[in-house]
């Protein structure tokens, strides 16, 4: 962050009131990642390209409706970085040779589900970072190919009982650290947030928005049709996936990573797991104990070695 | 051939009863087509799916434009054009439409030629997104209704489409769609077949030649900003949240921030404001208002209320 | 204008030069490395006023090259074979954006098995795509065709990008005396590039490139693309007017050598046209009315300019150097399409599928194909497709054959006799 950028957002009330992104959209009723966007946009401004990889949010826009105020360009699943460095290139070439005045530019944002972050689309993300392009990335992340019908991806949960992982004991991998593995490019910025943590997502981007470089985000999105539980619940496992430390709040700047919100007393695992439809084998018929215990087990690993 | 389409919101399981009905019709010897209409369906969302059934060889393919029979899962999506639900209905129509109300009412508010019968609705639930064992009842009525699919052919043909869900779920599911099977035998039959279009007396496509356009019309892009607000995805609630103002604590961002869809906003005197063209009823802000001042009621019984109050 | 020595890549590169490109993404492949080598010397130089980003893959630089093109720059860009194919989601996707920007592409055989040399496979892969087409036969129409080849991309009516085609090593490596257009006139000729109201910015809201819904918007958008490339062919010679007056040089939509009399006709695209050029100045010799007729634009491919052409001619040669698994050579196809059902249609049009992999095509092979269409129209006989294959060549892959142990009969009595 630029030293001397004010922070404007201390508190709940500090939320924008009235919101760009329009209504009317195709997501699910209770989605997760549209809550993120629509807070993220409403900070961002207008002026801003989202460039999008196939997946749910492709069908944001759809001709001749889109819920965007400025600029909106979908790619392909695989290269939409590709797609934000031709825009943020262009735009400043044509401002350095005049073509198009200051104030006609943009912020480039990347928007892209877990199936391409994770997969197709991390050759082209990483690029993007070994370029240093200035631009901002969002992974929308339901652990899942969503759009597809919620197949299992890199970034599905152990356990998790996808459309290609119905067997009794769900996905047997594990959830990739993309985190890690973005904040390994050294990028000027990489930061977890939540939709239903708004207050920690507004002042992440009020922070990026005073840095130049890639600023990488991925935001856990709470999924009520891939996840299998009631839309009205979206919010409530949001919380519950940050109280009970299953996703850490955190931030990397300059060689460091800082966690944002550490939960005092983290609630035990279960309590995110019982709501869900995809973990609901480890409750039903017969508890199982030790699948619980080792996702409890693999949590309490990660948050052994937080500090700050 | 048999042409058949089913209506329903996402969720209330119009693929599933497209499957039974389609085995039903396989098991009694003929030959079928079914199949759900993919697309930007979300939970609550109008969708269709569709059966045909002959005694040859199905070569129709795609949509039915011109059903011999049209049954509808939630009355909420008759008069709704955004639904289809009229798509292609004449007088050799049979619409069958599980309502509480009366063939006569539905007969003189879609001023339509076709046949109208009702299936009664089961006892009332709050969500319609969660209608159980609609999807049993719609198949169960329409099997009834084409009278060449006995009750244990469609039995079987329920048993085998949800035999994965356990056997409780069939037995619940035969339950009632036995009962819907009953109610419809005084119709028996009303459905006929329908033949293939005549080539002989037939109205002729009206072809055009493409005009050819400039790239700065014809490209594929949207020269203004949040044209989506003119989609009503309200049409997609089952449930609807309101506001109760007396409790309403003013903290005015919570409902406003979580609403995924941005369809709550905050008035000049700083209160929330639901867009009900928009609000797909998702009913996260019931679930986080502080003070619990959102309830959710029924959106058709919200509906009766408006009209009631619009009438009085 | 000078007249200097230049590579076919060194010409492409001298095209982007001139055209005042803004924007250059790019990837190394050969045989087409070179062509960004020289530019970013020049970037780096400071002769050339330009940026150029190398991505991480062809699918990215494509989708770079689209993506900037719909921001308001004028791209160029430059690939090859694997690196074209590696690509083909964005070729289709951004020519549906109706996004101009102008493409090298150094012509490379198909893997596999993987090869570095010439043929026509990877771009006839991006027929049906949506971008324009020029295909090149000389050093110095590689600079003038992609001059020309933003002119007609950026043209109001068609807004498509373009791909100007080179063959490896045939072109790409080999240099030829090319004449420099100035480069104030070639500024002048190709125009600022206007974006219209498909740019982003600031002011004004524009989603560009979404998803439809239903098979009628669909066909409409795909449609007016498709009308938007044939209407090329309707503003070209225009285009080529203006660059024959400015520049000297004439380039038409086909490039036709001893036509006017000709009763044998050889068609084909790219370099080794100069080599059919040759054989039809030896067969005139020789005293056989023969013709060649070269296609520059095969997208838009010009049906109405090749039934006028070659109406009432006796027999058509047409070589391939691709191939359409399964059906043959695709050059061939499109001219029955285009000849079908024509009154004095010529009654052989024989497929010849040659120069696969950068196979060369002998002198003495052009004057045998020309034998076999003049009997077979003489018998009244049509011609099976032929490969231009010796039995020199069948004797030395048995030889690699039997190295390799591939099982064969043939080649075990090699082996073992």
């Amino acid at each position: 962050m630029i030293e001397g950028t004010p922070v404007h957002f201390h508190r709940m009330k500090d939320m924008p009131s009235s919101h760009l992104l329009g209504t009317g959209t195709p997501m699910c009723a209770g989605c997760g990642g549209l809550e993120t966007l629509h807070n993220m946009y409403d900070i961002l401004g207008e002026k801003t390209v989202f460039v999008n990889a196939a997946g749910c949010m492709t069908l944001l826009s759809v001709y001749p409706f889109t819920p965007f105020r400025g600029g909106w360009l979908y790619t392909s699943m695989a290269s939409a970085p590709a797609g934000a460095q031709g825009v943020r290139d262009a735009m400043d070439i044509m401002i350095k040779k005049k073509k198009l005045p200051e104030d006609e530019n943009m912020e480039v944002v990347v928007v892209t589900g877990d199936g391409s972050a994770y997969g197709m689309g991390m050759s082209a993300t990483s690029g993007a970072m070994d370029r240093n392009l200035n631009f901002i990335y969002l992974c929308y992340d339901n652990e899942g190919y969503g759009n597809t019908g919620q197949q299992y991806s890199a970034a599905t949960p152990h356990a998790a009982i996808t459309s290609t992982s119905k067997g009794s004991h769900g996905y047997p991998g594990f959830k990739k650290d993309l985190f890690s593995i973005w904040a390994a490019h050294h990028p000027a910025y990489v930061a977890t947030i939540i939709g239903a943590e708004p207050l920690d997502l507004a002042k992440k981007i009020e922070k990026l928005q005073g840095m130049t470089g890639p600023r990488m985000l991925i935001s856990l999105a709470p999924c009520p049709t891939g996840w299998d539980y009631d839309p009205q619940l979206s919010v409530e496992i949001g919380h519950l996936a940050v109280q009970t430390g299953v996703w850490p709040l955190k931030e990397y700047i300059n060689g460091k990573v800082t966690h944002t919100k550490i939960p005092k007393q983290r609630k035990p695992v279960e309590e995110y797991l019982k709501l869900q439809g995809r973990f609901k084998h480890l409750f039903y018929p017969q508890r199982d104990e030790q699948g619980i215990a080792e996702i409890q087990a693999r949590i309490d690993a990660y948050w052994d070695n937080v500090t700050e | 051939m048999f042409r058949i389409r089913f209506h329903g919101r996402g969720g209330q399981g119009m693929k599933t009863a497209s499957r039974i009905l389609g085995t039903a019709f396989f098991i009694e010897g003929y030959e079928v087509q079914d199949a759900p209409r993919y697309g930007a369906e979300r939970r609550g969302a109008p969708i269709f799916a569709y059966v045909r059934a002959d005694k040859v060889a199905v070569n129709e393919r795609g949509i039915i434009s011109h059903p011999d029979l049209v049954v509808v899962s939630d009355d909420t999506l008759v008069g709704m054009p955004a639904a289809g639900v009229m798509q292609g209905i004449d007088q050799n129509t049979v619409l069958l439409i599980n309502s509480h109300e009366t063939a006569d009412t539905w007969q003189q508010r879609l001023n339509t030629q076709a046949k109208i019968i009702i299936l009664p609705a089961q006892e009332e639930i709050e969500d319609r997104a969660e209608l159980p064992y609609i999807g049993s009842q719609c198949a169960a009525a329409a099997a009834a209704l084409s009278h060449v699919i006995s009750k244990q052919t469609f039995t079987q043909a329920l048993t085998e489409e949800l035999q994965h869900l356990g056997d409780e779920v069939v037995k619940q599911n035969l339950a009632v769609a036995s009962t819907a099977f009953d109610a419809m035998a005084p119709h028996s039959g009303i459905v006929k077949e329908s033949a293939l279009p005549s080539a002989t007396d037939y109205i002729k496509p009206e072809w055009i030649e493409l005009p050819f356009e400039k790239a700065e019309i014809s490209a594929p892009a949207i020269h203004s900003g949040a044209t989506s607000v003119k989609v009503r995805t309200g049409l997609w609630r089952t449930m609807r949240p309101v506001i109760n103002y007396e409790k309403c604590s003013g903290c005015w961002w919570i409902c406003s921030t979580y609403c995924p869809d941005g369809a709550i906003n905050v008035t000049d005197d700083k209160l929330p404001d639901i867009d009900y063209d928009h609000c797909k009823g998702c009913l996260v802000c019931v679930a986080q208002c502080p003070p619990h001042a959102i309830e959710s009621i029924p959106e058709h019984i919200a509906k009766e209320k408006e009209l009631a109050g619009a009438k009085s | 204008m000078t007249r200097k020595l230049l590579t076919g890549n060194g010409a492409a590169a001298w095209g982007a030069r001139l055209a005042l490109t803004d924007y250059i993404p790019a990837f190394p492949i050969t045989p087409q490395t070179e062509i960004i080598e020289d530019l970013s010397i020049w970037i780096d130089k400071g002769e050339m006023d330009a940026r150029m980003v190398t991505l991480e893959s062809e699918h990215s630089m494509i989708t770079a090259a689209g993506s900037a093109a719909s921001s308001g720059v004028r791209v160029f860009t430059a690939t090859s074979s694997q690196g074209l194919l590696h690509g083909m989601e964005m070729v289709y996707t951004v020519a549906g954006w109706r996004t101009p920007f102008v493409m090298i592409n150094v012509s490379r055989g198909m893997s596999s098995p993987i090869t570095l040399e010439s043929d026509h496979n990877d771009i006839m892969a991006a027929r049906d795509s949506g971008f324009l087409q020029i295909h090149c036969a000389t050093c110095q129409e590689i600079t003038d065709s992609v001059l020309m080849a933003y002119r007609l991309a950026e043209h109001k009516e068609i807004r498509v990008p373009a791909i100007v085609n080179l063959d490896g090593f045939y072109l790409s490596f080999t240099r030829e005396p090319v004449d420099l257009p100035d480069a104030e006139k070639a500024a002048a000729f190709v125009g600022e590039f206007d974006p219209e109201n498909l740019q982003f910015k600031g002011s004004a809201p524009l989603s560009q490139a979404m998803a439809v819904l239903g098979g009628g918007p669909y066909s409409y958008f795909r449609y007016e693309a498709h009308l938007a490339v044939q209407h090329a062919l309707s503003v070209y010679d225009e285009i080529a007017d203006e660059f024959a007056d400015t520049f000297g040089r004439r380039y038409d939509i086909i490039d036709n050598y001893q036509m006017d009399d000709a009763e044998y006709v050889f068609v084909m695209l790219g370099s080794f046209a100069t080599k059919a050029h040759n054989a039809v100045d030896s067969l005139r010799k020789a005293g056989w009315k023969v013709g060649l007729a070269r296609l520059r634009i095969f997208r838009p491919f010009p049906k109405e300019k090749i039934r006028q052409l070659l109406k009432g001619r006796r027999a058509v040669a047409v070589i391939d150097q691709n191939i359409s698994m399964g059906m043959g050579g695709v050059l061939h196809s499109e001219f029955a399409t285009a000849l079908y059902g024509m009154k004095d249609a010529p009654a052989v049009l024989a497929s010849f599928i040659g120069g696969l992999g950068g196979r060369d095509i002998s002198q003495q092979e052009f004057f045998e194909m020309i034998n076999e269409i003049k009997q077979a129209s003489d018998k009244g006989e049509s011609l099976e497709p032929r490969l231009l294959y010796t039995e020199n060549e069948l004797t030395e892959i048995r030889k690699l054959q039997a190295i390799a142990h591939a099982e064969h009969e043939e080649i075990h009595q090699q082996r073992d006799g």
